[in-house]
């Protein structure tokens, strides 16, 4: 489901929006079947320079127009809406599948698993479309997979722009570091109340 | 130090009883499958690898990629030869065994030993390459064993559909005198794109200049035995100058300068070829015969005092046939080897500790030409006198 801006689009505030690219892990974004190796990288930044196609873009291989992007955040995020600038001359991706929060997809995995949702994608070379998600699905995102299978026509595939559009929590998936105490020691767990007489409590 | 897991295809044909390499195909794929996981493991701890066969009765996977290195030794063993090998089933089965390992985070890579005919045809082999290309997957291709018509151009193709990046890499091993592993151990197939794996090459390439064909000079690692290295080094330049010494003095007196630059080139040139153990210890032993109570001698070769004196006299004999008048007792022989400047810095310089620069050095030089030249003049006083 796509919807255009019905305003004259001010760069501030719709920029703000678009400010989970900040969120991304850029050192673990991988891409499968793309030409050339760290490229993927390139396409994660800021609202104003979705269009700015003079640096690296994404392409795929020759004559293989399929792509796979896997993008971990650094912290669960709550995607809203998502938009993706493509190329010129049908080389722009014409359908677009995400899985969550699964790692280590690769093309026969993509091809066979069921999305969690899919769309079929219109050229966006102004970068001014952007398709919505079911957000009851999206509401603790890890990591997200992008499969692009197809594109309109051309004989690569070209991403110049992947933007998401939602809010951070500040939710980590990390290692969690617990202490056990079978008996607690009130020595161990001194607070701030500590001069005054009276009971301390563990925080 | 690439975090990567390896799953390593091994050819178990009939073509591999042939006896070209040493001591079958076979054995010399098995020790460089050994090696190879070895050097592997070491670059990197979390590194997996496994083995698949690829002949027989079909492809088998013998050790799904595991860090255990004990247990992909263990299946290398009792593998029976038989069969034709299926490289693109090998090859897809390997993918797919490294599609399922534990650790997502690790690069995939496949190591193929190509040793028999290839029966697919090359198309087939570039679209395997594309699909491995577009998984992200890195193939080496040892070839060696069989060499068949097409087979390099296959291989070739292969390798072009395959290799992103200088990712892939393809050997070719010809038969012949050194080890499937020897070779191997070069190239980029153990080294892993120039880094990594140089500690455990660097470790094989000494243990094999132990067993025999040696890289180093006299054939032993200065890193295993510095001393016997230091002394067989010294004694083999000291050797090469008194050699340089002897001739010159046999040759003209007039060219002193063009040929002491010689010896003392060559005495701190090293020694490139290698050379065989026992002429060493020959050549070692018949310097510090030569040389008497020279501390820089091998260490360990006896002297006798009888071919000792042999030796002086023998010398001695020869230079008073050459010069005919003058006294040819081993003491003026001596001192000319020691009025010799040239060839004493030369032997100076080769021993270590002593700068033939130092002040105190020259000293001691200059008061042994002083002694060796009155002695001189004293011999060409009695020769006119003895003519008359």
């Amino acid at each position: 489901m796509a919807c255009t801006h019905d305003h004259s689009c001010e760069d501030h505030d719709c920029s703000s929006n678009w400010s989970l690219y900040k969120h991304i892990d850029l050192s673990k974004v991988t891409a499968l079947n793309e030409a050339n190796p760290g490229s993927v990288k390139s396409v994660f930044k800021a609202w104003e320079e979705r269009l700015n196609s003079s640096g690296e873009h994404l392409e795929s291989n020759e004559g293989d127009p399929e792509l796979l992007v896997y993008i971990p955040f650094t912290s669960d995020v709550k995607i809203k809406s998502i938009s993706v600038v493509g190329g010129a001359d049908g080389t722009s991706p014409s359908k677009l599948r995400v899985f969550i929060n699964r790692d280590g997809i690769d093309f026969s995995d993509a091809q066979s698993m069921q999305p969690v949702q899919e769309w079929d994608l219109v050229e966006n070379l102004q970068g001014v479309l952007e398709y919505q998600t079911r957000y009851s699905k999206f509401q603790s995102v890890a990591n997200i997979t992008l499969h692009f299978p197809e594109s309109f026509g051309g004989d690569t595939t070209q991403i110049h722009y992947i933007g998401f559009k939602g809010e951070a929590t500040q939710l980590k998936r990390d290692v969690a570091t617990i202490v056990y105490e079978i008996t607690p020691n009130p020595s161990d767990h001194k607070t701030r109340a500590e001069t005054g007489g009276g009971l301390s409590h563990v925080e | 130090m690439v975090l990567e897991a390896t799953m390593i295809c091994i050819d178990n044909s009939e073509w591999m009883r042939n006896g070209d390499y040493s001591p079958s195909r076979f054995q010399a794929q098995a020790d460089a499958v050994s090696l190879i996981c070895g050097a592997k493991t070491q670059s990197n701890p979390e590194n997996t690898v496994g083995i698949l066969t690829m002949a027989g009765k079909g492809v088998r996977v013998l050790a799904t990629p595991t860090s255990d290195l004990g247990k992909i030794l263990s299946c290398m063993h009792g593998l029976e030869m038989g069969g034709e090998t299926n490289l693109a089933a090998g090859i897809l089965i390997a993918q797919l065994a490294l599609k399922h390992r534990q650790n997502k985070n690790q690069q995939q890579r496949i190591i193929v030993f190509a040793g028999s005919p290839i029966k697919h045809e090359r198309k087939a082999l570039e679209i395997i390459g594309k699909k491995l290309k577009k998984n992200s997957v890195a193939l080496d291709i040892v070839n060696f064993g069989e060499e068949e018509d097409g087979k390099p151009e296959k291989l070739e193709a292969l390798l072009g559909s395959v290799n992103n990046n200088d990712t892939s890499h393809m050997v070719h091993v010809p038969p012949g005198q050194n080890a499937l592993s020897d070779v191997l151990i070069s190239t980029p197939v153990f080294t892993g794109d120039g880094e990594g794996g140089s500690g455990f090459a660097a470790a094989a390439a000494a243990a094999a200049a132990a067993g025999g064909v040696s890289d180093f000079d006299f054939g032993v690692d200065p890193n295993i035995d510095p001393e016997l290295a230091l002394a067989l080094r010294v004694s083999m330049e000291e050797e090469r100058a008194r050699q340089e010494a002897a001739a010159k003095k046999a040759a003209e007196e007039a060219q002193p300068q063009s040929e002491s630059q010689n010896a003392t080139s060559t005495a701190t040139e090293k020694v490139s070829d290698p050379m065989d153990e026992d002429d060493l210890l020959k050549q070692a032993v018949a310097l510090s015969m030569n040389i008497p109570g020279s501390d820089s001698s091998a260490g360990d070769a006896q002297m006798s005092e009888a071919t000792n004196d042999d030796q002086e006299l023998a010398l001695a004999l020869q230079m008073s046939m050459q010069d005919g008048s003058k006294d040819s007792s081993a003491p003026s022989d001596v001192s000319k080897v020691l009025g010799d400047q040239s060839f004493m810095s030369s032997i100076l310089s080769s021993l270590p500790g002593v700068d033939p620069n130092d002040p105190n050095v020259k000293d001691l030089l200059a008061s042994l030409l002083g002694q060796s030249e009155p002695q001189e003049k004293k011999d060409e006083d009695e020769q006119p006198k003895d003519d008359k």
